[in-house]
């Protein structure tokens, strides 16, 4: 065996003075290496070399093509050596080198006549190493007597057949699918590992097929399964199986259920925690299921096994999302976990307790958290600090005691990503809970005075250039934006003076101290801060010729450009220097199509300091200067709302097309996003023909077609349909794209002169009752409602007739409105039978509506709803009434 | 899958790293981040005291063994309680080939053994054998006598 430089003698401080593998050099080894080609084979030193080859490749060296292939043929030699121990290494080695195909052909016909020696343990190695070294081809030939050996009455050689199965299946599934009735044969082995393996290559190879799933499953549910790593597959795969047939159950007992509680009682931990998450995990679980389930859960939370308590505390956690109340009686067990040992289970324990904890128990936990929190990493903290901000968005009356909280974390030491979500958090609770601004702003200002983060500084400062101004005493704030100025680096100070100059522009009262200020600024070091100082003097007023209007300084102060930064990125990096300045009309305004990744992902709350400040109002922004820029819609007036983009075509089609919908009172634009995904075309002239017949209330007045659209860059073109004024008129549109299309030659990149018409179909679009509403949401929804005219209240009931579940209703009814969740409504318990939702929006008009809706569920699932509506306008409460009546 | 099974000493220098379906340029990255991890929670932690952790889906149990730390990766399946079997046996393993817990030096001593023994246990992401008693026999070709 491999014990290259044993030692006899036991003394410690003799052993670690070197290592066997001190000064180890690949080039050494390898010339080692040539020992394998020795006539007389010194086994022993074989071995050894092996193991430093081993060493090398685990320390994450690699061998280059040559080295490999040169290791590779050596170690065939080795094959001739009747040593035993040193074969074991020759399997071992030839699995690490992967050698490439053409050179398998070396050592196949040695290793399959290991796969047929009497000798068990040469069938099984040699099973394992030619599965991870040959292709389909060769698979085929030696197929039979993997079949054979998965049946074998080793366990070894049938583990090792099998686990080879499981790789195999990756590459060659239909070899594989061929073994079924040996696997099957083996999963009733009384080798508690072949079991294991076997059940795991069964469910992989049956698991398109629902009903051979469900049959596997409840054949060994009733059988005897025994190793507890099986017993843990097969409670997965009858979870599988309830999910999927949850559809087919809609009264009386959840197939399983019983098993899964009968494994509760399991002698293997490991299984009792998989059949408990399982249980957990049921979609619409009831009060009655989970019961026996988050007790033994309860119990293991106390478990002397850390892993057993982490698995316990990180199931409780989960189930705290959509059963606070269910695990509020392990609330005392997770108390104590949080000066676990452990930080992950602390951290585990601490969030889901800020899940379950009422507004009373906020204090006592936040003082727990406090002494929690300076001995744990950032990574932990960060997650901590999360769990806290949503906490705030639940209990915003809570807000002074958290907000404090996050104000003395920020204080302490730590890294910046930490930092960072603690100020994201601060900067959240400062835009939706109105009453926390001007304290979470002075958090914040503290916070810069001693930051060593470049970035958040900035972040910062550019935040309280835009909240600061409308506060009731912005003063407050200037002793810390200018003290910056002094004493920071050049990117804070010339973002200091941004910050200044906001506030002179949006406070009448400051302005003159603060062009006292700026002219200071005149004399700093760095160019960018200086420039930044004489170009807001002037523009602001301060001296120099160039005063302009006010409303021209906030324009240019709080405007963002107008054109797409990517784009100016762009067209500056093309720019050259030369007599000619750069023209910023230059910059092409057209929008690049999101990558899908971010489409994929509309209702992400934007987080942190890059969302921008208020939702709707800056989301419409570059679609309104888009619309204005085009003469042919620049008289419609302000735009009201633009819809998320609309996918008109299946993701990889030849040509990728979404829509936008954008409404005015008086009209609607739609803006077609179009993407070539040919390289060897380029469409000119490009048009969508919409058929409005199914839309009567629209007559199409304006079109604007795009003149080229060549590959992978995106254009637009739009179509303006006139309606009635205010009105929320619905419709369906068809679509066709239309367009010259001419071929690229892909060599020269030049479109040949002449091109062929074509036209490519689009699918429907429609435009619903949603799109007239705005999302806006009140951070105080009860001092909202009441502050409404009672007299402009409309109530109504309506049935909804049989529902799959109250979730699903209550979305249905938002979705169809198109409002704004408040306060967390939109989530509905899973097992309760009534539930209120509150809703926010603006009209199109712009009409503030509020909308409370009273949902109740029958035993049959039929579901009835009580619609009250406030509005500013008596008309528009009518027609929310209508949407849903029509709806 | 079992995506990582990797041993370092106490400095947190590599000894074995053994990926599976970790992509190259990865790997780097999981190695500063499980040594971190041990350096951070380890110091104090007694023999065979497994530690969890999980970070996104992927779940991490590590213990120390002597002079040497021992970290197991995996995801899916193998969730925290697969993983401390996993552990349980790569720790049985080890002390059985060093005959205690080790020191650095014992075990780059048993280096070979360590990695035959690795391969019976973990192969190519798949909990492969759990009987000390049985790895003990196949990493010398020798049949197991339990069947």
């Amino acid at each position: 065996m491999a014990q290259p430089f044993v030692k006899k003698d036991d003394d410690r401080d003799e052993e670690a003075e070197y290592s066997p593998f001190f000064g180890i050099e690949k080039g050494a080894v390898l010339q080692e290496a040539r020992v394998f080609h020795d006539p007389q084979l010194d086994p022993r030193r074989c071995s050894q070399v092996i193991t430093k080859l081993l060493y090398l490749l685990n320390q994450g060296e690699t061998f280059t093509k040559v080295e490999a292939t040169e290791v590779f043929f050596a170690v065939t030699k080795l094959f001739q050596s009747r040593d035993i121990g040193l074969r074991r290494m020759v399997y071992l080695m030839i699995k690490e080198i992967s050698p490439s195909s053409d050179e398998v052909i070396m050592v196949t016909s040695s290793l399959m006549k290991d796969m047929t020696s009497r000798t068990d343990v040469y069938r099984a190695n040699a099973i394992r190493v030619l599965c991870q070294i040959t292709d389909g081809t060769l698979l085929a030939q030696i197929e039979r007597y993997l079949k054979q050996a998965i049946v074998d009455k080793n366990p070894v050689v049938a583990s090792a057949a099998l686990v080879s199965g499981i790789h195999i299946l990756q590459t060659n599934p239909e070899i594989v699918k061929r073994w079924s009735n040996e696997v099957q044969e083996a999963v009733q082995s009384r080798a508690a590992l072949v079991q294991f393996h076997a059940l795991a290559l069964l469910h992989q190879i049956r698991q398109n097929d629902r009903l051979a799933v469900s049959k596997l499953v409840t054949s060994l549910t009733r059988g005897t399964v025994r190793s507890p790593l099986a017993q843990c597959l097969l409670v997965r795969y009858a979870s599988q199986v309830i999910r999927e047939s949850a559809n087919n159950f809609q009264t009386g007992e959840r197939p399983f259920y019983d098993y899964l509680e009968s494994c509760l009682r399991h002698k293997a931990e490991m299984v009792i925690l998989e059949a408990a998450r399982a249980i957990t995990e049921l979609s619409g679980v009831t009060n009655r299921e989970l019961t026996p389930a988050i007790t033994v859960l309860q119990l293991f939370l106390s478990s002397s096994k850390p892993v057993l308590r982490f698995a316990a505390v990180r199931t409780l956690n989960k189930v705290a999302m959509t059963h606070p109340m269910a695990v509020t009686n392990c609330n005392i067990d997770m108390e104590s976990l949080i000066s676990d040992q452990n930080r992950s289970i602390a951290t585990l324990a601490i969030t889901t307790l800020l899940k379950t904890g009422n507004e009373s128990s906020v204090d006592r936990l936040m003082k727990q958290i406090t002494n929690f929190m300076s001995d744990i990493a950032d990574e932990f903290k960060i997650v901590v600090v999360e769990a806290i901000r949503s906490l705030c968005m639940k209990f915003p009356l809570k807000y002074r005691s958290l907000m404090n909280f996050l104000s003395n974390i920020l204080r302490e030491e730590g890294g910046f990503e930490y930092k960072k979500a603690i100020v994201d958090s601060i900067v959240i609770l400062i835009r939706d809970i109105q009453e926390a601004k001007e304290i979470g702003l002075l958090h914040l200002c503290e916070f810069i005075e001693d930051c060593e983060f470049t970035y958040l500084s900035t972040q910062i400062l550019h935040f309280l250039g835009i909240e600061g101004p409308k506060t009731s005493d912005p003063s407050k704030f200037i002793r810390y934006i200018y003290n910056r100025v002094h004493l920071e680096n050049a990117t804070v100070r010339a973002c200091a003076v941004s910050t200044l100059a906001k506030f002179g522009a949006m406070v009448d009262s400051l302005k003159p101290r603060v062009l006292v200020l700026l002219r200071r600024c005149l004399f700093d070091s760095d160019d960018e801060v200086r420039d930044r100082a004489t170009l807001y003097l002037n523009t602001l007023g301060g001296d120099g010729p160039v005063v302009e209007t006010d409303n021209d300084v906030k324009g240019f102060l709080f405007g963002s450009l107008d054109v797409p930064l990517v784009n100016l990125e762009t067209s500056l990096r093309n720019y050259e220097p030369s007599d000619q300045p750069f023209d910023i009309d230059s910059v092409p305004k057209e929008i690049k199509a999101q990558p899908l990744a971010e489409k994929k992902a509309p209702g992400k709350k934007p987080i942190g300091l890059g969302a921008p400040p208020t939702a709707p109002s800056a989301a419409v922004d570059p679609y309104d200067r888009l619309l204005s820029s085009i003469p042919e819609f620049a008289s419609y007036g302000e735009l009201f709302k633009s819809s998320a983009p609309v996918e008109l075509t299946e993701a990889e089609t030849e040509y990728a097309v979404n829509v936008v919908k954008h409404i005015f009172d008086h009209y609607v634009v739609f803006q077609y996003n179009c993407t070539n995904t040919i390289p060897e075309q380029l469409l000119e002239n490009v048009t969508v023909v919409v058929d409005a017949s199914e839309a009567e209330e629209f007559s199409e007045v304006a079109s604007k077609p795009l003149k080229s659209l060549p590959y992978d860059s995106p254009g637009q073109t739009f179509v303006a349909f006139e309606k009635p004024d205010g009105v929320p008129a619905v419709g369906k549109f068809s679509n066709v794209l239309k367009f010259i299309v001419k071929e690229v030659d892909p060599a020269s990149g030049e479109a040949e002169e002449d091109g062929v018409e074509d036209e490519y179909q689009l699918e429907d679009l429609e435009v619903v009752a949603a799109d007239y509403m705005q999302k806006v949401g009140v951070s105080n929804f009860r001092n909202a409602w009441e502050g409404m005219d009672p007299e402009c209240e409309q109530v109504d009931e309506y049935g909804l007739g049989p529902r799959e579940s109250l979730a699903e209703a209550v979305n249905a009814v938002i979705g169809l409105l198109g409002m704004q969740p408040c306060e967390g409504t939109e989530a509905v318990p899973s097992n309760s039978r009534s539930h209120t939702c509150l809703l926010s929006g603006v009209f199109i008009g712009n009409v503030k509506v509020l909308v409370r809706l009273s949902f109740g569920i029958s035993g049959h699932n039929e579901v009835a709803m009580k619609l009250a509506v406030r509005s500013e306008d008596e008309n528009v409460s009518k027609t929310i009434h209508e949407i849903v009546a029509s709806g | 899958m079992i995506l990582a099974v990797l041993f370092a000493n106490s400095e947190g220098n590599i000894l074995v790293e053994r990926f599976n379906g970790v992509p190259a340029e990865e790997r780097l990255h999981w190695r500063s981040f499980l040594v971190k991890l041990g350096a951070e929670n380890l110091r104090g932690a007694k023999n065979e005291e497994l530690l969890v952790a999980c970070h996104k889906s992927v779940y991490i149990v590590y213990t120390v063994l002597g002079d040497v730390s021992i970290y197991v990766v995996g995801k899916d399946e193998y969730d925290e309680l697969a993983l401390s079997e996993v552990i349980f046996v790569i720790t049985s393993a080890v002390k059985d080939a060093c005959g205690k817990p080790p020191t650095e030096r014992l075990f780059l001593d048993k280096y070979g053994k360590i990695c035959l023994c690795l391969d019976e246990i973990v192969w190519k992401g798949c909990l492969e054998n759990t009987d000390k008693e049985r790895i003990k026999r196949l990493i010398r070709l020798k049949p197991p006598v339990d069947f």
